[in-house]
C-alpha cells in the first residue's frame, strides 16, 4: 500500500515520503511547516504511564476542594463540581455547562479513551470499537482545557486575595500536576505509532 | 564503532570461547516512566485513605425547620470551632421535620453523648441580648453543646431555641415556682446585688395550670450565694414606693426594665446556710419587699364576722396589730343561715403567729411565742383582744382589719368548734361613734329623775321660807327703795327713747346696714364677673358690646 | 525543487483523524476512512461558509460580551457590575499589572486576534491569494493554540462566584456578559475547526495545474 511510506500533510495536503527519524526527532511538512509526526522514545509506554498517572490526579483534583476562602472565621471551600453546581443554581446554566464540559467532562473522556486504547494494546490485543474510541479522542482534544482552568483558578485566587485570605486546597496542586502531565501526554502521544501497534495485533 | 569491533577479524579468537547469551528485550520490563503513575497512585491512595481515616462520625439531627441551613456549607460549631459540616438536608418521611445529616471531624465521636445538644444559630434578639449577628454575614450554623452523659448516640433532636448557657458552663440550675410568668422570657437576666449572674433557661406552665415553673441558671461562682433560704423575686420593671423618707425608685437595670428579670438575695438576718443543691425549688415572689419578709411557716386561719358593710375590704388586705402586719385577708364570703334567716359575712384571714415572736430572741429558730397557742389566744381574747374594721385610706375607702385590745369590749370567746375558728370582733370606728351616742342615751335613761324632783321641792320650800323673811325686811327699807325705783325708771325711759324707731341712733345704724348690703351686692357681682372673666384681674374690665 | 504533489491531486484522501491515506473520489461525501471509520473528504465540506457563519456569530456576540457585565458584585457597600475591561482597569490601577496583562491578553486580545486572523484567512482564501502561504499557515496554527486561553475569564468568573457566597456581606453573581463571552470562545473554536487550512494552498496548486 502506498500510504505506508507516503504521508499527506494534514494542513496543506502535500504528499511526502516518510523518513526515519532519530530518537526524539520530529518530522515537519516540507511546504507549510506543520508537524507531521514525531518519534518519541517509548512513546507507547509513556503515554500509557502518563495517562494512568493523570487519571489518579484527575480523581484527586475533582474529589478535593480546589481553594478555600477564609472570611469571618468561616472557610468556604469549593470543589470543581461545587463550582459548576453553584453556577447552575445561579441561573447561569450555559456557563455552568461550559465549565463542566471543558474542565471535567472532556478531560475525563480524553483520559479514559486513552486508557481504553492503550491498556489492551499493552496486553497484546486491540480493544473493541478501537476506531470509534480513537475518533472520539480526537474530537475531544480541542475541548479539554485543564491548563486554562488552572490559570483561571490562579487568577481568581489572586483576585480574591484582596477580599479574604485564600487557602489553596489539595486539588489545586493536583490540577497543577495534571496540567504538567497533560502537556507531557500531548508531547508523547503518537497516533501513528498507536495505529502501527494496533495493526500489528491483527 | 561497535560493528567495526565485532567484525574486525584481526584477532583470531578460539572457537571454544563461550558466546554471550543474547536475550530479547523483555516486553515485561517495567520502565522508569511508570514511576510517575505509581507516585500519582500513591499520593492519590494516601489522600483517599487519609480522607477515609479523617472521616468523623455521621450524625442526624432533626429540626422543625431547615431555615438557613445549607448542605455542604453550614458548619457545626462548638465554642465557635468547626467540628463538622452539614452534608444533607432532607425532609422527614412524615413531613413534620427536617433531618439534617452532618459529618463531624474525626475524634468527635467521643462528644456525641445522649445529652449533647444541637441548635441552629441564627440572628436572634431575645432575653436582653442580641445573638448570632455574625450569622447575618456567614449564614446560619449549628451550635453544639457537648453533654456530660456517658451514653453515646448518633441521632439527635435539635433544639428550636438555643440553650441560654452552654452545657459545660459552670453553675447550677434552680427551679422557681411563680403564679405567673410576668414579663420574663428565655434568657431574662438574673441579678444578684445588681450584677447579672444568670439567666432564665426555660419555663413551663404547671400541669394543673395554676402556676408557672421556671428554670434559672446561675453561673459559677455566684451560684454559691444561693442557699436554701434565698429569696427570688421579679425584678421586672420599676418599683416606685412612697414612704416616710420620700419616693424610692427601685430597679435592677435598664435591661430588666425593658425585658424583665429576676433577682435573688439571702436575708442577712439568717445565719449562712450551705449553698443550695442543683435543681432546688424556690418560690418566686412578686417584689423584693414580699420576698424579704420573714417567711411565715406557721399559718393559723380564723373567721371573723363583722356586722358592718365590708365595702373596701379585699382579699389580701392587711390584718395588723398596732401597725404591724400579722396576717392577711384570704377570702370574704356570705353565709345565709336558713334557721335564723340572717345573712352573715364571714371574713377568712391568715394569721402568722411567728410575727409575734421576738426575732432577736428567737434567732433563726422561728416558731410560736407560746407553747399552747390556743390557751394563749383565749387569754388574749379574755383581756379584750378583738378584731375591728378600720379605714386604711380615707380617699379610697380601703379597709383593713386591726387587732387590738379593747378592755371595755363585751366579753367574748373564740369559737374553736368551727373551722376555721371564729374570732370575736368589735365594731369599727364610725360604728363606734354611733355606739357612744347610744351609750350616752343609755346613761341618761338611767338617771334618778324622781330623786331630783324631791330635791327640787325641798329647795323650793327653803326658798319660800327665805322670801317671807325677805318680805318683812323689805317693808323696813321702803323709803330708800322707792327712791331707787324712781331712779331706775328714769334710766329705763331714756334707754327706751334711744331705741325708738325714729331715734337718731337707730336711723344711723340702719343706714350703715343698707350701705353694707350694697357693698356686698357689688362684691358679689365682681366675684361673678371674675369667675367668668378671670383675666380681668390683669387686663381690667372690658367694655361690653351693646 | 520538484513540483509539490498533493494527496488530492493523486486522488488520495488523507484522514483528518488518523492520517491514513486512502484512495477515493475527491468530492465524494460518503467515503469513510478504512482504518478509523471517520468520514473522508478531500477538503472540509463547506469550510468557508461554515467558518463565515460561526465567525460572524462570534463577532456579533463579542459586542455584548464586552459591554455587558461579567459579574455583579453586591455588598453592604453597594453593588457593582464588572465588565471585562473594567476588571482589567481595576487590576491595572490596583497595582497587579501582571494580572491586568494576563486578563487583557486572554480576554480581549486573544479573541480579537483570533477573529481578525480568521477573517483575514477567510478573505485571503476567498480571494485565492498567493500571498505568503507559509505565514498564513503559521497564523492558523497560532489561532488553534491560543484560542482556548480565552476561556480564562469564564473560569475566573465561575470560581469567584462559587467562592464568594457570603450571603449578606457580598454576593457575586455571574452576569450576562459571561454567557456571551463563553459563547464567543466556543464559536471561535468551532470556526477554527471548520476552517480548512489546505484551502490556503489550493490556489497555488491550481495555478501550476
Amino acid at each position: 500500500m502506498a500510504g505506508s511510506q507516503l504521508i499527506a500533510c494534514h494542513e496543506c495536503d502535500l504528499m511526502q515520503r516518510e523518513v526515519p527519524l532519530p530518537r526524539g526527532g520530529v518530522a515537519f511538512c516540507g511546504r507549510c511547516g506543520a508537524e507531521l509526526y514525531r518519534s518519541h522514545p517509548d512513546s507507547f509506554e509513556r503515554t500509557l504511564a502518563f495517562t494512568v498517572a493523570a487519571i489518579f490526579l484527575f480523581a484527586i483534583a475533582n474529589a478535593f476542594p480546589i481553594v478555600g476562602v477564609k472570611l469571618q472565621g468561616q472557610v468556604i471551600q469549593t470543589t470543581l463540581f461545587d463550582t459548576v453546581r453553584t453556577l447552575y443554581s445561579e441561573d447561569m446554566k450555559s456557563v455552568a455547562v461550559l465549565v463542566f464540559v471543558t474542565a471535567m467532562l472532556m478531560p475525563a473522556i480524553k483520559l479514559f479513551a486513552l486508557t481504553y486504547l492503550y491498556l489492551p494494546l499493552r496486553l497484546g490485543r486491540a480493544a473493541p470499537h478501537f476506531a470509534l474510541v480513537f475518533r472520539m479522542l480526537r474530537a475531544v482534544h480541542p475541548w479539554s482545557m485543564v491548563e486554562v482552568f488552572l490559570l483561571g483558578i490562579l487568577v481568581s485566587v489572586i483576585k480574591l486575595e484582596n477580599l479574604a485570605s485564600v487557602v489553596p486546597g489539595i486539588a489545586l496542586w493536583s490540577f497543577g500536576a495534571l496540567m504538567l502531565l497533560m502537556a507531557a501526554l500531548a508531547a508523547v502521544f503518537d497516533p501513528r505509532g498507536l495505529w502501527t501497534r494496533m495493526e500489528a495485533t491483527r | 564503532m561497535a560493528e567495526n569491533l565485532s567484525e574486525n577479524p584481526r584477532r583470531s579468537e578460539p572457537a571454544e570461547l563461550p558466546a554471550a547469551v543474547a536475550a530479547p528485550r523483555s516486553r515485561r520490563t517495567v520502565q522508569l516512566v511508570w514511576l510517575i503513575p505509581l507516585i500519582a497512585a500513591l499520593v492519590g491512595g494516601w489522600l483517599a485513605i487519609r480522607s477515609v481515616l479523617d472521616r468523623g462520625p455521621v450524625i442526624t439531627i432533626s429540626f422543625k425547620t431547615a431555615e438557613g441551613l445549607e448542605a455542604g456549607k453550614s458548619k457545626l460549631k462548638f465554642k465557635d470551632v468547626d467540628i463538622g459540616q452539614v452534608s444533607r438536608v432532607v425532609l422527614a418521611p412524615d413531613l413534620s421535620s427536617v433531618i439534617v445529616t452532618a459529618e463531624l471531624v474525626k475524634g468527635s465521636d467521643t462528644h456525641l453523648h445522649e445529652d449533647t445538644q444541637f441548635w441552629v444559630v441564627r440572628p436572634r434578639i431575645s432575653g436582653g441580648s442580641v445573638s448570632g449577628i455574625g450569622t447575618l454575614l456567614s449564614g446560619a450554623y449549628i451550635g453544639v453543646g457537648i453533654g456530660k452523659s456517658k451514653e453515646a448516640r448518633s441521632e439527635f433532636t435539635g433544639l428550636e431555641v438555643p440553650p441560654i448557657f452552654s452545657t459545660d458552663a459552670a453553675g447550677r440550675e434552680f427551679v422557681l415556682h411563680s403564679p405567673d410568668l410576668g414579663s420574663l422570657d428565655y434568657g431574662s437576666p438574673v441579678f444578684f446585688r445588681r450584677l447579672q449572674v444568670g439567666q432564665i433557661t426555660g419555663y413551663d406552665l404547671d400541669k394543673n395550670g395554676k402556676g408557672v415553673t421556671l428554670r434559672v441558671f446561675v453561673n459559677a461562682p455566684y451560684d454559691q450565694y444561693v442557699s436554701s433560704n434565698t429569696r427570688f423575686w421579679h425584678a421586672s420593671g420599676v418599683d416606685l414606693s412612697l414612704n416616710a423618707s420620700g419616693i424610692t425608685l427601685d430597679t435592677q437595670s435598664m435591661v430588666s426594665i425593658l425585658l424583665g428579670g429576676l433577682a435573688f438575695q439571702t436575708p442577712t438576718s439568717s445565719s449562712p446556710l450551705p449553698p443550695a443543691a442543683p435543681n432546688a425549688v424556690f418560690q418566686l415572689f412578686a417584689n423584693r419587699v414580699e420576698a424579704m419578709k420573714h417567711p411565715d411557716t406557721i399559718v393559723d386561719r380564723f373567721t371573723m364576722i363583722f356586722t358592718e358593710s365590708l365595702r373596701g375590704l379585699v382579699p389580701g388586705a392587711v390584718v395588723d396589730f398596732r401597725g404591724i402586719a400579722v396576717g392577711e385577708v384570704v377570702s370574704i364570703n356570705t353565709r345565709f343561715d336558713p334557721v335564723k334567716g340572717t345573712i352573715t359575712l364571714p371574713v377568712e384571714i391568715n394569721y402568722f403567729p411567728e410575727r409575734f415572736t421576738a426575732r432577736e430572741a428567737a434567732g433563726p429558730r422561728t416558731g410560736r411565742a407560746a407553747r399552747d397557742p390556743k390557751a394563749m389566744t383565749n387569754m388574749l381574747v379574755g383581756r379584750g383582744l378583738r378584731a375591728q374594721l378600720r379605714t386604711g385610706n380615707l380617699l379610697t375607702g380601703q379597709l383593713y382589719i386591726a387587732l387590738d385590745v379593747f378592755p371595755d369590749a363585751p366579753k367574748a370567746k373564740i369559737d374553736w368548734s368551727t373551722t376555721p375558728p371564729e374570732f370575736p370582733t368589735v365594731v369599727g370606728s364610725l360604728q363606734d361613734l354611733q355606739n357612744s351616742l347610744t351609750s350616752i342615751a343609755r346613761k341618761l335613761d338611767k338617771m334618778d329623775f324622781e330623786g331630783i324632783g324631791a330635791n327640787l321641792q325641798q329647795t323650793l320650800k327653803t326658798a319660800t321660807k327665805m322670801m317671807t323673811a325677805l318680805d318683812t325686811s323689805v317693808t323696813e327699807l321702803t323709803p330708800e327703795t322707792k327712791a331707787v325705783i324712781v331712779e331706775a325708771r328714769r334710766t329705763l325711759d331714756s334707754a327706751d327713747r334711744a331705741l325708738a324707731s325714729d331715734s337718731p341712733l337707730l336711723q344711723d345704724s340702719r343706714a350703715m346696714m343698707s350701705e353694707i348690703a350694697r357693698a356686698a351686692r357689688a362684691f358679689r357681682i365682681l366675684a361673678d364677673y371674675l369667675e367668668q372673666h378671670p383675666e380681668a384681674l390683669i387686663s381690667g374690665k372690658k367694655e361690653e358690646n351693646k | 525543487m520538484t513540483a509539490p504533489v498533493t494527496a488530492a491531486s493523486l486522488g488520495l484522501l488523507g484522514c483528518h483523524v488518523c492520517g491514513q491515506l486512502s484512495r477515493g473520489a475527491a468530492h465524494s461525501h460518503d467515503a469513510c476512512c478504512p482504518r478509523c471509520g471517520a468520514p473522508l473528504h478531500s477538503r472540509k465540506p463547506d469550510s468557508i461558509a461554515r467558518t463565515w457563519a460561526l465567525l460572524i456569530a462570534a463577532m456579533i456576540l463579542y459586542i455584548p460580551a464586552n459591554l455587558l457585565p461579567m459579574m455583579y458584585t453586591s455588598s453592604l457597600f453597594g453593588s457593582q457590575a464588572d465588565t471585562i475591561m473594567s476588571g482589567v482597569v481595576y487590576f491595572w490601577t490596583s497595582g497587579s499589572w501582571y494580572l491586568a496583562l494576563i486578563i487583557f491578553f486572554a480576554s480581549i486580545l486573544v479573541p480579537l486576534l483570533k477573529m481578525a486572523v480568521l477573517l483575514f484567512l477567510l478573505v485571503s482564501v476567498q480571494m485565492r491569494s498567493h500571498w505568503q502561504p507559509v505565514q498564513r499557515a503559521r497564523l492558523y496554527r497560532l489561532v488553534e493554540v491560543i484560542g482556548r486561553w480565552s476561556m480564562l475569564d469564564v473560569y475566573v468568573v465561575a470560581m469567584i462566584v462559587s467562592l464568594v457566597q457570603l450571603k449578606a456581606l457580598a454576593t457575586i453573581l455571574p452576569g450576562p456578559g459571561a454567557m456571551a463571552f463563553g459563547a464567543v470562545v466556543v464559536l471561535t473554536i468551532f470556526a477554527a475547526m471548520a476552517f480548512d487550512p489546505r484551502l490556503i494552498w489550493d490556489p497555488l496548486e491550481e495555478e501550476r495545474g
